[in-house]
């Protein structure tokens, strides 16, 4: 009888965190990896002329027939066709919110807690700490007004990371921009690997879900609110356990799998 | 942006604290700092607050709101002087909506030369290079309001009736432009130019650099100042066109108020004048549309509900008190008239934000979200991990491969690597790819005799649309004869499947780097009298002969004989971190355990 194979470690991870996020009432949910514009762009007020819609930080498809028009600004071809929606590789998983958020407003539901984890890929050189493709943990709560706040945000980190790292981590919060959330925060944790000192890391950005957002989804930002987090999932394991280059975990390389000390159940 | 604490401390009467503290402050209540060194900070403004906060006045407005200390001076409230009409200076503008205000100030009898020691220390604490009195005075300006300035020789050019004329409008394809540091770009027409309009002949690249034909010169005595707001997009793009990326065109792109270029302009002439000489012979300003600052509006329940604080009133407008908003409050609303810089306050969450940063996200105490009626829907998650778990009980391991493939049908239209432009329409290269280094990895993982079988869940992008696929390196017995090596997930009953499974937990220990290089592995078998003790006499051998590259020892086979003889066989990985191992220095060193073994009495087979 042959011995049992082993998981990847991305699937060990998220394992470990459905079930933290589980028990706080976060369910799982998925969506396309190639998405459109609107979804992973427009919906999220992220503006037609930001620079991370262009060609140099997005995968764009080419679309089945006729020219390629988006704006290519690494050439000097220029501004692309208005208002044509192209399709994307997705570059976060908060794409994933935006549809599940559409899905609230079809049923008339007013809360719900998701996480999402999945594949998203950047047009980014690869080396040691950058990957083109990665897996992000995006997440969301949205409840009736008032009833989901920065506070609870802190609190729902402050628990995860608790149970992920150990009992020795705390959590803070410093000013930060993106376009889906206002206010928005970086999310540091000071976690204490063993044996080694302290210190505080950058591990995901949050917020409560911009108006727009709400709005593009067909809610009412006065009836219902919510925070949106969003982190790479690679960058939390290569932390938590010494991982040392980010090109091993999707090098489909077995020796990855049996690299850690010790798999216990 | 780089930040001199001695520049910012011209802002206060009180001294500031200490950079170290100043740091903390920022970096809890409004920016990063990417780093720090003496007197200087580089502080990592956020998008949104690009427009105002590139700039050390902008910064030391933070700071003074931070730290509640009264700005001393700012030259953003202090009012702005009359200048003469600019009648001997012409300005055109082709797009108003490329270029949304152009200042030109026509200076006469300036001397150019070197800058006074005060201006060169407050540049070269930056960073930057003083030049010369005029175009250093142009970069203090922008350095310490955000206002990106720029002069012109006015005798290069063409006066016609004595009057001077510049123009802003796109290149034309094929156009050409040399900038001041001698380099030549060739245009197109989304890139706007400064012309001198009487002969057309472009004298600057429009909010990004300027060109080598109005240049200035120690012979220069005239000179036009231009203060301008250029459309954000246009600049970038034009920037990231000629991969030319400057101090003016990353302000100009973050989208500064076209207000502020008549207080460029106001400090720039005076600042010239005082350290060149000179007289401002006019002002001509081209405004085509100027937009008022619209009011916000935001209910102090609003503030605590988004952040679930309960902030009063009075610290709430404490907060917009000492950021200069203006607040009044009325029925427990506030409404604030943001001063013409801070343009990123539009919507009523702007303000929540700057209660929240301002007072501080560690006053916010966790609360825990309330429990839900309904139970968490992890089903389909679940229904998956309960197929890979099978999977690992049969001895399947879980690979992750790359998206990216040399066909398909979905192509992209900027891959990053030329030779992988599609994306997969299966996991079946990927994997058999996997397997073949599984194969020759697997004597350093799997026990000995183990053939690895691999498995592996991910999306894939055929014509019909993508979906996850489920695909194993050989059929799994378990789930019988009929069922394939690949399966549709998008389409499996996945939530009835997970409904109520909990998936295995594992947990990992530390990371093992293990070395990317070959290894070499060898059997030796031998008679020995087997014992625990005998067995470590044989480890201890291998150990101590085997060069500091044998990585793993594994016990192959035993046996005993018809004599009663008994035999055991292990298998020795040899493998450097450092380099590709020889078959010679394997060869010496299993030689060498050969005779050491021989030595303690064991006969090597």
């Amino acid at each position: 009888m042959n011995q049992e194979g082993r998981l990847h470690p991305i699937s060990i991870a998220i394992r470990e965190i459905a079930d933290i996020f589980g028990r706080m009432g976060f369910g799982i949910a998925y969506g396309p990896e190639m998405e459109d514009e609107w979804h992973n762009f427009t919906a999220l007020n992220v503006p037609e002329d930001h620079p991370a819609r262009d060609m140099q930080d997005t995968f764009w498809l080419k679309p089945a027939s006729g020219e390629f028009a988006r704006p290519d600004s690494s050439d000097e071809s220029g501004v692309g066709i208005q208002g044509e929606q192209g399709n994307v590789l997705r570059t976060h998983t908060t794409s994933v919110t935006m549809r599940k958020l559409e899905e609230m407003a079809k049923t008339g539901a007013t809360e719900m807690r998701m996480i999402n984890p999945g594949k998203v890929f950047r047009n980014e050189a690869t080396d040691m700490t950058h990957e083109a493709q990665f897996y992000q943990l995006d997440g969301f709560a949205v409840g009736p007004a008032g009833s989901v706040t920065l506070a609870h945000l802190k609190g729902t980190f402050d628990a995860f990371y608790r149970e992920y790292f150990g009992p020795n981590t705390k959590v803070r919060f410093r000013p930060s921009f993106f376009g889906f959330t206002e206010p928005s925060v970086e999310i540091d944790v000071w976690f204490e690997p063993a044996g080694k000192e302290g210190k505080w890391l950058e591990t995901a950005g949050a917020g409560m879900l911009h108006p727009n957002v709400l709005r593009n989804a067909g809610l009412d930002p006065e009836k219902v609110q919510g925070f949106a987090f969003g982190g790479g999932l690679e960058r939390l394991l290569m932390v938590k356990y010494g991982i040392p280059d980010v090109r091993l975990f999707h090098s489909g390389d077995i020796r990855f799998n049996y690299a850690f000390d010790a798999d216990t159940k | 942006m780089k930040v001199s604490l001695k520049w910012l401390q011209t802002y206060f009467d009180a001294p500031l604290p200490s950079a170290e503290d100043i740091a903390l402050a920022y970096t809890f209540h409004s920016f990063e700092i990417d780093e720090m060194q003496g007197d200087l900070l580089d502080v990592k403004v956020l998008p949104n607050r690009a427009a105002d906060c590139l700039s050390h006045r902008g910064l030391a407005k933070e700071l003074s709101a931070i730290l509640n200390v009264p700005l001393e001076n700012d030259p953003l409230r202090d009012p702005l002087p009359e200048h003469a009409e600019g009648h001997l200076l012409r300005v055109g503008i082709e797009d108003p909506k490329k270029c949304l205000r152009y200042m030109g100030a026509l200076v006469r009898g300036v001397k150019v030369g070197p800058s006074p020691a005060w201006l060169k220390e407050a540049l070269e604490a930056v960073g930057q290079r003083s030049i010369n009195n005029v175009v250093d005075a142009t970069n203090y300006v922008m350095l310490n309001i955000g206002q990106p300035l720029h002069a012109f020789d006015a005798a290069k050019l063409v006066q016609k009736d004595g009057v001077y004329a510049i123009g802003v409008r796109s290149a034309k394809e094929g156009e050409k432009i040399a900038t001041l540091s001698g380099e030549e770009y060739g245009l197109s027409p989304h890139i706007q130019l400064i012309t001198d309009a009487h002969t057309d002949t472009p004298i600057a690249l429009a909010g990004v650099k300027g060109g080598k034909a109005a240049e200035l010169t120690e012979e220069t005595s005239d000179i036009i100042v231009e203060s301008a707001n250029f459309d954000g997009t246009t600049t970038r793009r034009a920037a990231q066109a000629l991969k030319l990326f400057t101090d003016a065109s990353a302000r100009f792109q973050n989208r500064p108020s076209p207000e502020l270029a008549a207080y460029g302009m106001r400090d720039v002439l005076a600042l010239i004048i005082s350290i060149a000489g000179g007289e401002v012979a006019g002002v001509t300003d081209v405004y085509p549309v100027r937009e008022e600052v619209a009011r916000v509006a935001v209910s102090h329940a609003r503030i605590n509900s988004l952040l679930g604080s309960a902030f009063t009133i009075a610290e709430i407008e404490e907060v917009f008190r000492r950021l200069g908003l203006a607040a009044t409050v009325q029925n427990d609303v506030f409404t604030v008239t943001p001063p013409f810089e801070r343009t990123d306050l539009v919507i009523p969450e702007d303000l929540v934000e700057e209660v929240g940063r301002i007072i501080g996200y560690d006053k916010l105490a966790p609360q825990m979200l309330p429990a839900l009626a309904t139970t968490a829907d992890q089903n389909r998650f679940r229904g998956m991990e309960r197929m890979k778990d099978q999977l690992v009980a049969q001895g399947f391991i879980e690979v992750s491969t790359q998206s990216f493939a040399r066909k398909g049908d979905v192509v992209l239209a900027n891959p990053l690597d030329k030779n992988m432009p599609a994306l997969r329409t299966s996991l079946e290269a990927n994997l058999n790819d996997a397997l073949v280094r599984a194969n020759y990895v697997a004597p350093l993982v799997l026990p000995p005799n183990q053939k690895p079988k691999l498995f592996e869940v991910g999306t894939v992008f055929p014509k019909e649309g993508e979906f996850v696929e489920l695909r194993m390196t050989e059929r799994v017995p378990a789930w019988g004869e009929n069922f394939p090596t690949v399966d549709n997930l998008s389409v499996a009953k996945l939530e009835d499947y997970g409904r109520d499974y909990q998936p295995v937990k594992h947990e990992l220990g530390a990371y093992q780097p293990f070395s990317v290089y070959p290894f070499v592995a060898r059997d030796i078998s031998m008679w020995i009298t087997d014992s625990p003790e005998a067995r470590g006499v044989v480890l201890k051998i291998f150990g101590k002969n085997g060069g500091g590259i044998l990585q793993q020892v594994q016990l192959l086979d035993q046996f005993t004989n018809k004599e009663g003889r008994q035999s055991l066989a292990f298998r020795l990985i040899f493998q450097s971190f450092k380099r590709t191992l020889t078959d010679e220095e394997v060869n010496t060193l299993m030689a060498d355990i050969a005779s050491a073994l021989s030595a303690e009495g064991f006969q090597v087979r």
